[in-house]
């Protein structure tokens, strides 16, 4: 293998991994060993020098209360009714379980992988899902470079191009604006905006031009607060009232 | 060489127009096969069909559901469902939303905060499960089971239910037909038996509706729209609406006569009285078939004069001597009722007066007349467990003994009067937050005081305005998901059908019997409890497969593999493209059976029976048929096996067991500024479940009040002016919709709109800054161009019980309607807890043990008083 190729393996397994840990951002609420692993020197380091920094809320919290305070943050942004899913066939076709669903599920059954879960039950056309899907493409894509299958690499490397104009690109930078926009903490803000920077340079290494469907534009509404409780036909404010 | 120009097409075409005629076609479209399949408009692959039953509202509809790649992407009717021929309503067409709703509870949630904060965290099945088995194993180790309440809504569940509760040893289960018709069905079940009438529209000359907006909303919609409609076309029936406001089936009518709310039953009256007194009954019915004389009769009706329900209906009493004699002359002939005459104080004898006009014309069990429903049974899993030992105060309150549908819209007042401890409350698709009466103001309340209800746990895979205020929340899974066994009285024809799931369950979503069988075995896991044993089945499938695998015929025909087939049982015909009904093989429409009283006893049946004076068949200390002409019948199943026109229960407790009427007191006098405020469904909503559906909620979604023209005028408002409608117990700011299409002293507000829970597409939340739908696949989403989502009336609408039949009094609220003042925001509304309960306090002096039970019915002076019968009592704690 030439310089050049092992660089270029080397790259494939870099980009993998920041994919597999954006997926497990987005798979699930936080568990205490990868917010070790997040908080521990080198990953803050690591991510301050991209330009991602937390706040303290992130950074000194006490680990129990960190965890239940994400988990709660986590189910109100993607879990909840009024939140945001990231899920493409509620990003793009307003519903669960829409055709995206069967395409990327279609896709994982090509390349022999079904969903898992190993947690909660989740959509093939969850983030994390596909963002795992692509990162074992591109894990594929090192391992045949390194046996010297050029054509099996080049396969993959249209696989990863093609899912992307095909469903990731379609929806991630919107979703990630919105994220960034909605989230409450500094956790999920800066990760919203880690993913949106991901993904564009993604598609700037990838050399590809899709337009973002999603645009960000299905927002969540934060939940009325204990201030202002629901009352007889909702709140009653200018902002909600209607006609 | 031949060459054609346009031109040349053109005009030669129309001298081939003959030849075009006649020349073989070997295509048709599609939507010509009637139904049953369907395919891709893109890859033009059949798409697969799935039959199974409504249910986005009650009427059971058989329907199909057309999957493509894993997705129901289309639903229809079965065309081989007898009573709904193929035929889906708008709300059936729109069903799958509710699977793919982007709102949708996936995986259980616990509050986090305080309740109703709006805050969750997701939680798995086993914490959710292992808090909730806790609670309940509290209650049942060191408190009484009835503790454990459960309440529901639209309950399908074929039994799993009562099931679950009967398991606990609880009679806490309370069910929402006090907000629905449950006066109707105590006006008729002591009368004939069932609690419903299905009408021979088809075939009738003549339909007198009280109160039902038949094509659009009541029991049962969809299959009468279509027998109304073949009554009309093919057996040139007369319609007759009599209602508040132009409905659209007062519209198809022949006449439409605005009525007084709560006055149908002097209207019916007065009718009656036109027909005994001009000898139009059909006397020898009455004299074989109820249980009352001609001459009794016509001495009870000589009151009732078309002067005297004229003066209370505004109903003019020329109008009421045509009718009856209208009515009393078309042979065959029927009544229709539904909400309009029952939902009030004394709604039960309304019921009664209505119907004793199919009966004293002796329609009930003919061809085109008034017959009882057909249904059709099936089992349960053997075995049961047993009802629990100690009934249940809020489930039959003493002060209610008649009313066998329960009071539940009363119950948050006693819950807080302290009649009954609850520790755990269960609540199963059933929304009285919005949909009783008091709305938030009572139910919110209610639920939102942890020292009343201490642990709330909601079954819904929606966030309701009920699940707002929940502990945790289970989420259950919408109709497309399901195995439910079903069977409906909608026409005719008797049938069984099954809902089964037409897609997996999404997320984490489970269907209730497979959660509360794992609560059960949590709480029982070795048996010692005698739990465990009742819920004896591998899966849903299983369960249903135990329900349906003894049916006799079914059986034969292979059970439960046949429903999943065909998705209704029996399949009487084929369903003909021309007409529309189901024809046997020669094209005729199959045919009713009528008559099912005058079915024959065997001599079996007379075994060891012996007959008395009047020809009442008994056996074993039981009426079982009547003799009539030699002949022994069956009769109806009211106990006497007649109709029973005296209801000598009611007299029990001081009611009037004839047929009689009752003004509502605060009806009488009214000021000129005042009026009474009703409320309707639209055709294309449930009450509370609907506003969430996309394609339903686009076609409705606000409902401006409609007031009459001269009113309007009166009050100095124009359609879109903001008016204050304000009752004893609050008021609300909504629209006004002007039209000649309401009664004058009447205003209107719909349900299904104004809503503070159900996702946001019902709460409009979507309009809100930087919230509108981006989902750039879905033009539906793009096009949520409207901007009101309209005003919910339930917070001023006091909960007054009928004390008879316990429905809650829905039309019966008097209002002041003025129009808004600058200040007043559309939408606002506010309403007192206080007022509520001092309106509790004034329904519940109408029951048989109240101040006013006496004063309300002086022809029952002779009544010994409360004293002199034995309340029933109920076990409270």
């Amino acid at each position: 293998m030439t310089d050049t190729a092992e660089n270029k393996v080397a790259e494939l397994r870099a980009r993998a991994r920041w994919y597999r840990l954006l997926a497990g951002v987005f798979a699930e609420e936080p568990k205490a060993e990868f917010l070790r692993e997040l908080r521990s020197d080198n990953c803050l380091g690591a991510m301050a020098d991209l330009g991602v920094t937390f706040d303290e809320d992130f950074i000194r919290a006490e680990t129990t209360e960190l965890l239940e305070t994400l988990a709660c943050e986590y189910t109100m942004l993607f879990v909840a009714p009024g939140g945001f899913p990231p899920v493409e066939s509620v990003r793009l076709q307003g519903g669960f379980r829409q055709s995206a669903n069967s395409e990327v599920m279609r896709l994982y059954a090509a390349e022999g992988f079904s969903i898992r879960s190993d947690g909660f039950v989740t959509f093939d056309d969850h983030l994390a899902v596909e963002m795992g899907f692509v990162a074992v493409l591109l894990e594929r894509q090192a391992d045949a470079l390194e046996r010297d299958d050029a054509t099996e690499a080049r396969r993959l490397d249209k696989g990863v191009k093609r899912f992307w104009v095909q469903h990731l690109g379609k929806w991630v930078r919107g979703f990630s604006a919105l994220l960034e926009e909605a989230a409450d903490h500094s956790f999920y803000r800066e990760m919203g905006i880690l993913l949106n920077a991901f993904a564009v340079a993604e598609l700037e290494l990838l050399e590809l031009e899709v337009a973002d469907g999603d645009g960000g534009r299905w927002r969540a509404p934060k939940p009325e607060s204990i201030d202002k409780p629901m009352q007889c036909g909702g709140p009653i404010n200018e902002s909600t009232a209607v006609g | 060489m031949l060459k054609l120009t346009r031109r040349d097409f053109i005009k030669t075409s129309a001298i081939t127009t003959g030849a075009v005629a006649v020349a073989p076609s070997m295509l048709q479209a599609m939507e010509n096969e009637l139904g049953g399949k369907d395919f891709s408009p893109e890859t033009l692959a059949e798409r697969n069909a799935i039959p199974t039953n409504c249910h986005v509202c009650n009427i059971q509809d058989g329907a199909v559901a057309f999957v493509e790649d894993g997705r129901v992407v289309k639903l229809e009717g079965n065309p081989n469902h007898v009573s709904t021929r193929g035929r889906l309503c708008a709300k059936g067409n729109a069903g799958m939303w509710y699977s793919y709703d982007p709102d949708r509870i996936l995986y259980p949630l616990k509050r986090v905060g305080k309740r109703g904060e709006g805050k969750w965290k997701r939680i798995s099945w086993d914490e959710a499960l292992a808090e909730l088995v806790s609670k309940i194993d509290e209650v049942l180790k060191n408190g009484d089971p009835n503790e454990i309440m459960l309440k529901y809504g639209r309950n399908r569940t074929g039994g799993v239910l009562h099931r679950f509760m009967d398991t606990l040893g609880s009679a806490t289960v309370l069910n929402h037909t006090s907000v629905c018709e449950s006066s109707k069905k105590v006006g008729m079940e002591p009368t004939w038996g069932p609690d419903i009438e299905t009408p021979d529209f088809a075939n009738s000359k003549y339909i007198l509706n009280f109160g039902s907006n038949v094509l659009e909303a009541a029991y049962f919609h969809n299959p009468y729209s279509q027998r109304i409609t073949e009554g009309r076309v093919d057996s040139n029936a007369k319609i007759v609406t009599f209602d508040v406001r132009l409905s659209n089936t007062a519209g198809f009518s022949d006449e439409w006569i605005p009525v007084l709310p709560g006055t149908d039953g002097a209207v019916a009256l007065a009718i009656g009285h036109v027909i005994l007194r001009e000898d139009l009954q059909d006397s020898d019915f009455i004299e074989d078939w109820t249980n009352v004389t001609l001459a009794e009769l016509k001495e009870h009706y000589q009151q009732f004069t078309p002067e005297w329900a004229a003066a209370i209906s505004d109903v003019p009493a020329e109008t009421i001597e045509r009718i009856a004699r209208e009515f009393a002359l078309a042979k065959p002939a029927t009544t229709y009722t539904y909400r309009g005459p029952a939902k009030h104080l004394y709604g039960s004898y309304n019921e009664k007066a209505c119907m004793m006009l199919s009966i004293m014309t002796g329609n009930v069990e003919k061809r085109g007349g008034y017959c009882l429903p057909r249904g059709m049974g099936y089992d349960q899993p053997q075995p049961q467990p047993p009802k629990p030992k100690h009934d249940s105060i809020l489930k039959n309150p003493p002060e209610f003994p008649l009313a066998s549908h329960h009071v539940s819209h009363l119950v948050p007042f006693w819950i807080a009067e302290g009649r009954q401890k609850i520790s755990v409350y269960i609540n199963y698709m059933d929304n009285p937050v919005y949909t009783n009466p008091g709305a938030d103001t009572v139910w919110g309340r209610l639920f939102r005081d942890e020292k009343l209800i201490p642990f709330r746990v909601v079954l819904s895979p929606f966030m309701g305005e009920e699940a707002q205020l929940a502990d945790i929340i289970l989420p259950d899974v919408p109709y497309l998901e399901r195995w439910e066994p079903e069977s409906m009285p909608n026409s005719l024809w008797p049938w069984l059908g099954i809902r089964q799931p037409v897609i997996p369950a999404m997320g984490e979503g489970k269907e209730t019997k497979v959660y509360l069988q794992e609560i059960i075995e949590r709480l029982d896991p070795d048996g010692s409890r005698d739990m465990k044993k009742y819920w004896n089945f591998k899966d849903p499938e299983d369960y249903m497969r135990q329900q349906f695998e003894n049916v006799p015929g079914l059986k034969e025909a292979g059970g439960l593999e046949w429903l999943k087939k065909h998705g209704v049982w029996p399949i009487y015909g084929k369903l003909d493209p021309s007409s529309g009904k189901i024809t046997d093989k020669t094209g005729r429409e199959i045919r009713a059976e009528y008559g099912l009283h005058k079915k024959e006893l065997s001599a079996g049946d007379m075994l060891g029976a012996s007959v008395d004076e009047h020809g009442g068949i008994h056996k074993n200390g039981k009426a079982i048929g009547v003799k009539r002409d030699g002949k022994n019948y069956v009769g109806f199943p009211s106990g006497s096996r007649l109709i029973n026109v005296r209801v000598d229960e009611w007299a029990k407790y001081g009611f009037n067991p004839m047929p009689t009427f009752k003004t509502i007191p605060w009806h009488e006098n009214l000021k000129d500024d005042e009026m009474i405020l009703t409320t309707y469904k639209y055709n294309v909503h449930v009450q509370s479940r609907t506003q969430s559906v996309k394609w339903l909620a686009e076609l409705v979604h606000t409902n401006w009040a409609p007031i009459n023209t001269e009113t309007a005028k009166r009050i100095g408002v124009k359609t879109g002016d903001k008016i204050r409608v304000e009752s004893e117990v609050g008021y609300l700011i909504t629209k006004a919709y002007v039209t000649e299409g309401q009664h004058p002293k009447v205003i209107a507000i719909s349900t299904a709109c104004g809503h503070w829970g159900y996702g946001r597409l019902a709460q409009l939340k979507l309009k809100e800054k930087g919230g509108q739908y981006g989902a750039d696949e879905d033009a539906d989403l793009n096009n949520v161009w409207w901007e009101d989502k309209g005003v919910h009336p339930n917070d001023i609408i006091p909960a007054v019980a009928d004390p008879i039949g316990g429905s809650a009094g829905w039309y019966d609220t008097v209002v002041k309607v003025t129009k808004a003042g600058p200040d007043d925001k559309y939408g606002y509304i506010e309403a007192s807890w206080e007022k509520h309960v001092e309106w509790f306090k004034k329904t519940m002096s109408f029951s048989y043990v109240g101040d006013q039970h006496r004063k309300m019915h002086p022809e029952m002076a002779a009544w010994a008083g409360p004293d002199s019968v034995e309340p029933k009592k109920p076990s409270g704690h």
